[in-house]
């Protein structure tokens, strides 16, 4: 699903426009935007005019020039596109019809045509295009209800209010009280902190949650199933006994599944922060379905690169938004593109090359043939997982690039040593990816550089060696450098 | 001025003489879906325990004294429909259908025992007792039955199974927490009991949630939890009670657990009507708003309401949830905070559980108490305790004392009696260190 999908056909070619003129420096022929929205001058014309209208309420803070022959956009400093994008989905009549939704749980035909003031045959057409495009969720909007399994309704309410519906009026909307105690409360109790950017996405989460926990006949038969494997897991368990405890004060009863549904959120997205999830890494089920996948595919990519090991805590954040990847895999289906998957691919190939791109794909082809069954590049989830797993590819590739540790061991009498090995390190220094050092027996190097033939190889570990000729001179340097070149 | 009020149970009824009692001319009128009056939920646990011969002497009010009060009542009527613009009530009786306006309501329409989670507990089979004409289904159900599952760890469900295990029946009792009667007492308090259930041959299945319940063709039923299945003779409902109100007009705000929103006067967002008892939160022992069905807090709601029908003048003052019980051969009691529930305050909480000697004499019976009380201030917050003999109004003094936020250093300077007989050098209910006969443990 993408954000354009709620909008109406003439509004994604304006937005188009808009997106063209910021991408192309503010001005752009007419021919070039012709050619680009493939429509005639007297429609690309029509589109301009009805732009014009409704940027007026920017009063001034945008303007749009043309004449005939070029578009040029201006904006204030403090106005971005988003907001521009805002603009046009607060007036979506589909935005309005999933707000309604949410609210009231469910709608009669007649509530919802005087609501939006729409005719009874275009409000069925609009939802008709909704379900299109909430299949990919496994949910849809029937008799007057959302429909489908509990889980991925509340995940697709999430993902609408994180980037469809204006998220600042959504939770303004919700007052504040009992979900500050809430979270709180589960602070405490499932010892973690949560930081104040995660503890906006889990209110968004709760306010979803709380509105629909009392609702009967939840679906849940796939979470079920796919539960099976958690049954026994110890942060299961804590989420369990919280929702419990936390709904024994109210007349609100819940099953399990609500544990279940807080479960597969609360590892799906970034909630925990690396050291609580760490916590919770040492004490999971390593052969359970979402660890072992993180372990398959931290080794696959481990060996892809020819890497020793990563450092420890590298090794730990590939771990964290692995668990992040391989959870939404397994528990969710569809998603919201909220960046221009084609665009991104292109522009990943032009900087991280083809091959990371294409790497990551493999790992995405492993990980979905046993956690997700599905397959084909329009599934939105496929299509944003794989964007992560080349994040990830592209973040441990710079990280492992800058950590080349070079140790300097100089054999030779003290004042030597020491002003020797300053000199060294300050003309080591500026080549990019290394960390240079007097060496310490303590720490593991990459690469070592001494005068004088070690006696013993085992003491250095596995580092290279390099045995300076004439310290300071370029023949050497020449030969560091090579060989930090050939490390990374 | 005509009082209407709605449901005919503890709270409706203590509204009733209340209204009485401020309002000598009023006309007041109880309607009641059932067809008798004053039932006390818990009185097949008294049949059981053999403290009563006959269900019919568990009645907490009579038709006899509500006739003396002047208070009208008519059994057997359902309310249907409240219509708060117009001030009408429409409500079946004898399968006909009727019209009362009225100028103060009262909505006392209380709970039921219902899940709406469980697949299938709404059928017969699945057995609930809160009113006499269940408790009589039930009486005849259970005496047939030889081994009976239990869904639900609570007040009810822990007295049942310790009911029908002294009558020989083979008991499992199901609970989705990790620990029974978990609402009033913590982990540490409640092993004494776990123990004594397990040795009277209690089947415990802690941690398991119940998704449904499915008739066998041979009567048996079978409870299917998330992890096997326990088939049984009968099945008795033990979960929470929720309010069921499918007659309320949109106007009368409810909260998202379909509880009636009131405020500290017990009023509800439209002029003129109250509501009280189990279909309304109450401030909880952490001060917020929380949901706490018991029949103290029915009673005073129904009291406390009465008084505010003309102008606001009382408000209600909270509940501290203070329950007192025997089961498997232990008393016990709790009132206000728990530790696991402290979680749930912004105070920081601390706790002391110790073991006192009850009189003076080389055979006293020792009670176990945990206090828990505020780390700064030493505010009494919440209490427990269990022992061997009957303790139980001692939890009211603690009560009171917490209403009355004291700190434990007030409490130490309270005026008891000294008695060897029945006291020892210090009262029960104070926290006082070197009084522990078992110096064990601080908690936290
Ligand atoms: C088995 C069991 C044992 C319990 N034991 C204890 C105990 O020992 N101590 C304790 O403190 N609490 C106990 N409770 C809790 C206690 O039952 C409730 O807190 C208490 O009954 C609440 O009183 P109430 O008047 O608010 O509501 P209720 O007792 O639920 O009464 C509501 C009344 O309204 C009537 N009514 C409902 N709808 C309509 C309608 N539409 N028209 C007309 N009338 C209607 C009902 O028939 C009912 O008589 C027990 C609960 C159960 C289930």
């Amino acid at each position: 699903m993408k954000i354009e999908h709620f909008l109406e056909k003439n509004e994604v070619r304006e937005i188009t426009i808009f997106n063209q003129l910021v991408l192309n420096g503010g001005t752009l022929s007419y021919g070039k935007m012709l050619n680009h929205l493939g429509v005639s001058k007297a429609s690309l014309e029509n589109d301009l005019s009805s732009i014009a209208v409704r940027i007026e309420g920017f009063d001034q803070k945008v303007q749009l020039q043309y004449d005939g022959q070029t578009i040029g956009l201006s904006m204030s400093d403090d106005l971005s596109l988003q907001q521009i994008y805002r603009l046009y989905l607060d007036q979506s009549i589909k935005l309005q019809i999933i707000t309604f939704l949410f609210k009231h749980q469910e709608f009669s035909i007649t509530q919802l045509t005087q609501k939006l003031a729409i005719s009874e045959s275009s409000l069925f057409r609009k939802i008709k295009e909704l379900n299109s495009h909430l299949k990919e969720f496994g949910i849809k909007i029937r008799n007057g209800q959302m429909q489908g399994e509990e889980l991925q309704i509340r995940y697709f309410y999430f993902q609408f209010n994180c980037y469809i519906e204006d998220k600042a009026t959504f939770l303004a909307e919700h007052p504040d009280d009992r979900l500050t105690q809430m979270i709180d409360a589960m602070e405490k109790f499932l010892d973690v902190t949560i930081t104040p950017e995660n503890r906006e996405r889990l209110k968004i989460w709760l306010i979803i949650s709380n509105a629909r926990v009392s609702i009967i006949d939840k679906q849940a038969k796939r979470l079920r199933t796919q539960m099976k494997a958690y049954r026994k897991d110890p942060f299961f368990h804590k989420i369990q006994v919280f929702v419990l405890r936390y709904f024994s004060r109210y007349s609100i009863e819940v099953d399990e599944v609500e544990s279940m549904i807080h479960f597969a959120f609360l590892l799906a997205f970034p909630v925990l922060t690396e050291p609580d999830f760490h916590e919770y890494r040492l004490l999971r089920d390593r052969h359970a379905p979402i660890a072992s996948m993180d372990t398959l595919i931290a080794e696959t990519i481990i060996n892809h690169f020819k890497y020793r090991r990563l450092p420890y805590m590298l090794e730990r954040d590939m771990s964290y938004h692995l668990t992040h990847i391989h959870t939404r895999l397994y528990f969710f289906q569809g998603d919201i593109e909220i960046y221009e998957y084609e665009g991104i691919i292109a522009k990943e190939k032009q900087i991280v090359g083809t091959n990371v791109v294409s790497f990551a794909r493999t790992l995405l082809k492993t990980s979905t043939k046993t956690l997700a069954d599905k397959t084909g590049e329009s599934n939105s989830l496929l299509k944003m997982e794989l964007l992560k797993y080349i994040s990830l590819l592209v973040l441990i590739t710079f990280k492992m690039a800058s950590v080349i540790q070079v140790g300097i061991d100089l054999k030779m009498d003290g004042l030597y040593k020491e002003t020797l090995g300053e000199l060294l390190i300050l003309k080591l220094k500026p080549i990019k990816g290394v960390r240079v050092e007097h060496y310490d027996p303590t720490k593991i190097y990459d690469l070592v550089l001494t005068n004088e033939e070690p006696k013993d190889q085992a003491n250095y570990d596995d580092a290279r060696i390099y045995i300076l000729s004439e310290i300071l001179s370029s023949f050497d340097m020449v030969n560091i450098q090579r060989i930090i070149q050939e490390l990374n | 001025m005509r009082v209407v009020i709605i449901g005919a149970s503890f709270a409706g009824v203590a509204a009733a003489f209340e209204v009485r009692h401020i309002h000598p001319d009023a006309e007041i009128m109880l309607l009641e879906k059932q067809d008798t009056l004053g039932y006390i939920p818990s009185g097949l646990h008294l049949y059981w325990d053999k403290k009563i011969s006959d269900l019919d002497e568990a009645r907490f009010v009579t038709e006899g004294q509500l006739d003396k009060h002047g208070i009208v009542y008519h059994l057997n009527a359902t309310v249907q429909k409240v219509n708060t613009t117009q001030k009408i009530i429409t409500y079946d009786q004898h399968d006909l259908s009727d019209q009362l306006s009225y100028d103060k309501l009262i909505i006392a329409a209380g709970s039921r025992q219902l899940s709406e989670k469980i697949t299938g507990s709404a059928q017969e089979s699945v057995l609930k007792y809160k009113r006499y004409d269940e408790a009589q289904a039930v009486l005849i159900k259970v005496e047939e039955s030889e081994h009976i599952t239990i869904i639900g760890g609570g007040q009810v469900g822990v007295e049942a199974a310790d009911l029908l295990t002294t009558m020989e029946k083979q008991v499992t009792l199901v609970e989705s927490m990790d620990y029974v009667l978990f609402k009033y007492l913590d982990e540490d308090m409640i092993k004494p009991i776990e123990k004594n259930m397990t040795e009277k041959g209690v089947d415990l299945r802690m941690r398991q949630t119940v998704s449904s319940v499915e008739m066998e063709s041979d009567q048996k039923v079978t409870v299917c939890l998330g992890e096997g299945s326990v088939t049984s003779d009968a099945v008795i409902m033990g979960v929470n009670v929720r309010p069921h109100l499918p007659f309320l007009d949109k106007t009368i705000k409810q909260h998202t657990d379909q509880t009636i929103a009131v405020d500290r006067y017990l009023r509800t967002s439209v002029e003129d009507v109250f509501a009280v008892g189990d279909c309304i939160q109450l401030s909880g022992p952490g001060e917020d708003r929380v949901y706490v069905p018991l029949i103290n807090n029915a009673v005073r709601t129904g009291i406390v309401a009465a008084a505010n029908l003309i102008e606001p003048s009382r408000t209600f003052k909270g509940s501290l949830r203070t329950i007192g019980t025997r089961v498997f051969g232990k008393y016990i009691a709790s009132t206000g905070m728990t530790e696991a529930e402290s979680l749930f305050t912004d105070r920081t909480v601390e706790s002391h559980r110790q073991e006192v000697r009850l009189t003076s004499l080389a055979d006293s019976d020792t009670v176990t108490l945990k206090y828990v009380y505020d780390a700064k201030t030493h505010e009494l917050l919440g209490a427990q305790m269990i022992s061997d003999a009957n303790i139980l109004e001692k939890i009211n003094v603690l009560a009171l004392a917490i209403q009355s936020k004291q700190t434990l250093e007030d409490l130490q300077q309270t005026d008891y009696f000294f008695n060897p007989a029945y006291s020892q050098m210090t009262a029960t209910t104070n926290l006082i260190a070197w009084m522990d006969e078992r110096a064990d443990e601080d908690e936290n």
